[in-house]
């Protein structure tokens, strides 16, 4: 298995007091499984999602993707292994506005190190040609439509080719046709042996995905 | 280009109006300190070169008439490489209409063979002939005389002569002679007796073989060369030594050029609060940006050194507009200071270091101000990055100031909008009234400054209560004198007076050890007057005055002890630096005096506050009526005139010659107040224009800052400022809102430097004051500077605020409720 969660909880201090956000979390995912945590707003989705990308720490528990267990890294740590373990995507997008598309790609290669100089621009723009807007590479991403971007945000997420994509809401900001193709797209990769895991309120997704997770007040209920 | 250096340059640009504030403002502190670096290297060089270049004396031996026997004999010694016999001689001179001033005249034997302390020709006829003067060339415009002129010269032991001035030279080792007021011709010894002197010369100038810069050896040749001198018969009045291959005044220029380079640092230093501004800001504004740059797989080095860059390119833009503006500056520092100091640059060249250091300097700076918010700014973890909605650091409402706001009341809504606005960002307006306020201080601090140098100069003055000192040279009865007076029309009141000079007969053990070159601005205060000093002559001696008992037209400014009283016979008043320069002396105490051969006992009663003076002792003139028999007589003479304009004094002056020539008494020198203090205020005003010039840039610096911080504000408010529209504000009022937050302020780094400058001002001043002139300042609160600083702040504020106004007075409520 890749993804591997155990006795996960989550809790955080408000000044309304104590808030538990995930209890009790234990799941399996395997390798090239698309998966949909799905649930109200609030429920976790989220959060999971934070655990597992290392973005947030557990209060209990342990996250182990592909064998390494994470909980236990420094920011720094988490920072270096997530640029090349995890790719992920975001409701808003967020590409760096001062950088063009192809730039915003080659981003996460620049800073991992991961394939050599000469070769990163072409990397990108295959990535980019993959997810069908190589034609926008030399816009800054204020240019591009919602749906453009999001498939700009896919394309950086692969650069560095992880074995996990992590997406939250990716559709959320998006129209439901142009939610469809991404969705497609995500399929697609799953299908290329990328394990998937995306959090989303869409109810007609059981067509695209292999699995769902549902989620309520921070435990899975099925 | 990796793609992380792609984003600084992009963000740079992006922030280029922004960015274009901090760079200039960055520019001007670096300009200012490359200007100083490079004048420093240009000068330090040029200055050396040039004096050096004239063989400076290693030391000159004071004694009397030096034959050309001697001069072999000197010169024979193995550790003389050159001996030269020169003579200074006081006198005065006049040219047409002008009025007499100060002479000081370098009598040389051979103008083909100068050696040492060398002179250059400038123009006109070389050497003079016998009944001909050459004059330095910054002394044609005090004398005001042009090569072919004649000028009436006289000299204290002869008549008036005329000599014709048939051309220039330039003296490097001499003082400016503009700013010192004085005439320094070039005679030979065949005009010197024209003159009505004994021609002889009785200065001995050596250039030692050797080591010139070493002192110690310098000194051991000089002994040697008055043992040889003292062994065939003639009498060393004194032997000088001044700091080896060093211009006079070179420590001068030093302090000068040190002055600016920390204003310079200052400037660099306050520009570094706006780096830390602009920074903080944005990497507030880019909170997501890095959040989503961690979450790829940035590590936190990676973030910082993206926002580092963004620094260094401000740092990269500002050194390469601020070196060729520093370089400019330094060309005009150098003319400026190469005028000032009399010599010539041959060259503006700068060494390859000084580009270097400010390189380094001017791109630490702003890394160095960076280093806080970027290491702040990309230490937030990923989920708080992500999590954080714009900029938002704490709740307006949460801290006692905020409530202390809210309860403001009375004032119109917007009015109370703005004031409150100002206060939501608290450090980045402290450091912003930081930059304003230091601009506002030392503006304050500049009047003050001079308010109080003027201050403490009319104390001086004031002390002096008559017009003009007649300086005799020799005994004359004051009968006689107050003859010539009485037949000259204006005079109000006169006193024959005595100068001498004196030294402080200390024991051995106790003897301070004796300044290597006391060569101060002033220092000329005993110069062309008085005895001959003893046989111990050395440069402990100062000027004695002896006072007419009970006078009328000295009314010293007592700080410790009492003035002079009429039945004094043995009180010694001291002046501050004859206090000073005799830590030991205490008022109550009696100390030796030296005066001439003889010894003797005074009593210490009091000490005269009397800043920028060089050493002075007051006594009684009835001391050397008993001591030395001249009942009656005076060598120096005040007058209180009824009318002290210009004209009044020149013809009071020309009146009095004729009669005192009438009566044969012959005037060495005549000097007004209205003189003396001319060229105090020369000084003074450089010192006002320098700190006036610091504080408008300062305050162009402060104004940069607080451009920069309303920019800022405003564009992170682009959202209230949409809601504002949408609830009715019209376009004027929102301009209204961000400008009074400005004006608001201003007003507050106004109060803040009003309340600082008081004492600010008090401690600058005695610093220059104790730099410059050794003295300390009588200090005055100039109100206008705080006046003036009230409107200049809110005009600078109204200036700062009205672009970022203008640009939040544009937002469409659409644009700015849609702005993320």
């Amino acid at each position: 298995m890749l993804i591997e969660l155990q006795g996960l909880n989550k809790t955080y201090d408000t000044p309304a007091g104590a808030f538990i956000a995930l209890r009790g979390i234990d799941l399996t995912i395997e390798a090239g499984e698309f998966v949909a945590v799905v649930g109200k707003s609030g429920s976790g989705k989220s959060t999971l999602l934070n655990m597992v990308g290392g973005i947030d720490r557990p209060t209990s528990g342990s996250v182990s993707v592909g064998g390494t267990a994470i909980q236990g890294m420094s920011e720094n740590e988490l920072a270096i292994w997530r640029g090349r373990h995890v790719g992920l995507v975001f409701q808003f997008f967020q590409l760096l506005p001062t950088l063009t598309v192809v730039e915003n790609v080659i981003l996460p290669m620049d800073f991992c190190r991961t394939f050599p100089p000469a070769e990163r621009r072409k990397r990108a723009l295959s990535l980019l040609d993959r997810v069908g807007v190589a034609d926008q590479a030399n816009k800054l991403p204020s240019a591009l439509s919602g749906g453009q971007q999001q498939r700009v945000a896919i394309a950086r997420a692969l650069a560095n080719e992880p074995p996990v994509i992590l997406a939250d809401e990716p559709t959320g900001n998006l129209d439901s046709t142009t939610a469809r193709e991404v969705l497609t797209l995500f399929r697609s990769l799953a299908g290329g042996g990328t394990t998937v895991l995306i959090a989303t309120h869409e109810r007609d997704i059981a067509s695209v995905i292999d699995r769902t997770i549902q989620i309520a007040d921070g435990a899975v209920i099925r | 280009m990796t793609t992380p250096w792609r984003k600084v340059l992009r963000d740079f640009w992006q922030e280029r109006t922004r960015s274009f504030l901090v760079v200039a403002a960055i520019a001007l502190g670096i300009a200012a300190f490359s200007a100083v670096l490079s004048s420093y290297a240009i000068l330090d060089r040029e200055l050396n070169q040039g004096y050096l270049a004239t063989n400076p004396a290693s030391a000159t031996l004071r004694t009397d008439a030096i034959d050309d026997d001697l001069l072999k004999a000197v010169a024979a010694n193995p550790g003389v490489a050159a001996a030269e016999a020169r003579r200074v001689v006081a006198g005065r001179i006049k040219a047409g209409p002008a009025q007499w001033r100060s002479l000081m005249l370098f009598v040389v034997k051979d103008y083909a063979d100068i050696r040492v302390s060398t002179i250059n020709r400038e123009g006109g006829a070389w050497p003079p002939g016998k009944g001909e003067i050459l004059i330095e060339r910054d002394a044609f415009q005090v004398a005001n005389v042009r090569i072919g002129d004649a000028a009436t010269v006289k000299m204290p032991n002869g008549d008036f002569q005329t000599l014709r001035v048939t051309g220039g030279v330039h003296d490097v080792g001499q003082a400016q002679a503009r700013m010192e007021n004085i005439v320094y011709g070039y005679i030979t010894l065949e005009t010197l007796a024209l003159l009505g002197e004994q021609p002889f010369l009785n200065h001995l100038k050596i250039l030692v073989k050797g080591d010139r810069f070493d002192r110690v050896h310098i000194g051991s040749v000089a002994e040697e060369v008055r043992k040889i001198l003292e062994k065939r018969g003639h009498a060393v009045r004194g032997t000088d030594i001044p700091a080896p291959g060093k211009h006079p005044h070179a420590d001068l220029m030093g302090m000068l050029l040190l002055a600016i380079l920390s204003f310079g640092l200052l400037v660099l230093a306050l520009s570094g609060v706006l780096v830390v501004n602009l920074l903080t800001a944005l990497m507030a504004s880019q909170v997501r940006q890095i959040g989503m740059m961690k979450a790829i797989g940035g590590t936190r080095g990676q973030i910082a050194s993206i926002y580092l860059g963004q620094a260094l390119l401000l740092g990269v833009a500002a050194v390469v507009a601020a070196v060729p503006l520093g370089m400019l500056g330094a060309r005009a520092l150098c003319r400026y200071l190469a005028v000032f100091l009399n010599f010539d640059l041959t060259s503006f060249a700068v060494p390859l270091w000084v580009y270097a250091l400010v390189a380094l300097v001017g791109l630490a700076a702003p890394l160095l101000a960076a280093a806080y918010p970027v290491a702040k700014g990309s230490g937030i973890t990923v989920w708080a990055a992500l999590a954080d909605f714009g900029v938002s650091d704490r709740g307006f409402g949460t801290s006692a100031i905020d409530r202390a706001l809210a309860g403001v009341s009375g004032l119109g809504r917007p009015l109370l909008l703005a004031i409150r606005n100002s206060f939501r960002r608290r450090t980045r307006l402290a450091l912003t009234l930081l930059t304003l306020s230091v601009g506002g201080l030392f503006f304050m601090s500049a009047l003050n400054v001079r308010a109080s140098m003027i201050n403490t100069l009319d104390h001086l003055f004031a002390s002096k209560k008559f017009d003009l000192s007649i300086n005799l040279g020799t005994m004359y009865p004051i009968d006689r004198i107050e003859r010539a007076i009485a037949k000259s029309p204006g005079a109000l009141r006169s006193e024959g007076w005595i100068a001498t000079e004196a030294s402080v007969v200390v024991a051995a053990a106790e003897a301070p050890a004796t300044p290597s070159s006391g060569d101060g601005l002033h220092g000329g205060g005993g110069r062309g007057g008085g005895h001959a000093g003893g046989a111990d002559a050395s440069r402990d001696r100062f000027p004695v005055l002896g006072v007419q008992p009970g006078t009328n037209l000295l009314k010293l400014e007592i700080s410790e002890g009492r003035d002079l009283r009429p039945d004094d016979t043995d009180a010694l008043v001291m002046n501050t630096a004859l206090a000073a320069r005799n830590p030991l002396v205490k008022v109550g105490q009696t100390v030796a005096l030296r005066m001439g051969p003889a010894e003797s006992p005074w009593r210490v009663v009091g000490i005269s506050r009397e800043a920028f003076s060089p050493p002075v002792g007051y006594v009684s003139r009835t001391y050397f009526e008993r001591a030395s028999g001249h009942v009656g007589m005076a060598n120096t003479v005040r007058v209180a005139l009824d009318r002290s304009d210009p004209a009044s004094i020149d013809r009071f002056k020309e009146d009095l010659d004729r009669n005192l020539e009438a009566e044969g008494i012959k005037a060495l020198s005549t000097q007004s107040k209205k003189e003396s203090r001319f060229g105090f205020d020369q000084h003074m005003l450089m010192i006002y224009v320098f700190l006036v010039v610091m504080s408008v840039i300062i305050g162009g610096v402060g104004g940069l800052g607080l451009m920069t911080t309303m920019s800022l504000n405003v564009l992170e408010r682009r959202r209230e400022m949409g809601v504002l529209r949408a609830i009715g504000a019209s376009s004027r009022v929102v301009w209204l809102i961000v400008v009074t937050e400005g004006l608001a302020i201003g007003a507050m780094s106004f109060i803040i430097a009003a309340v600082i400058a008081g004492p600010l001002s008090r401690g600058l001043g005695d610093l220059l004051a104790t730099v410059m002139f050794q003295s300390e300042l009588s200090f005055f609160f100039d109100p206008n500077g705080v006046l003036i600083w009230f409107v200049a702040s809110l005009a600078l504020s109204a200036l700062a605020s009205f672009l970022p106004a203008w640009n939040a007075s544009r937002f469409s409520v659409r644009e700015a409720l849609g702005f993320e």
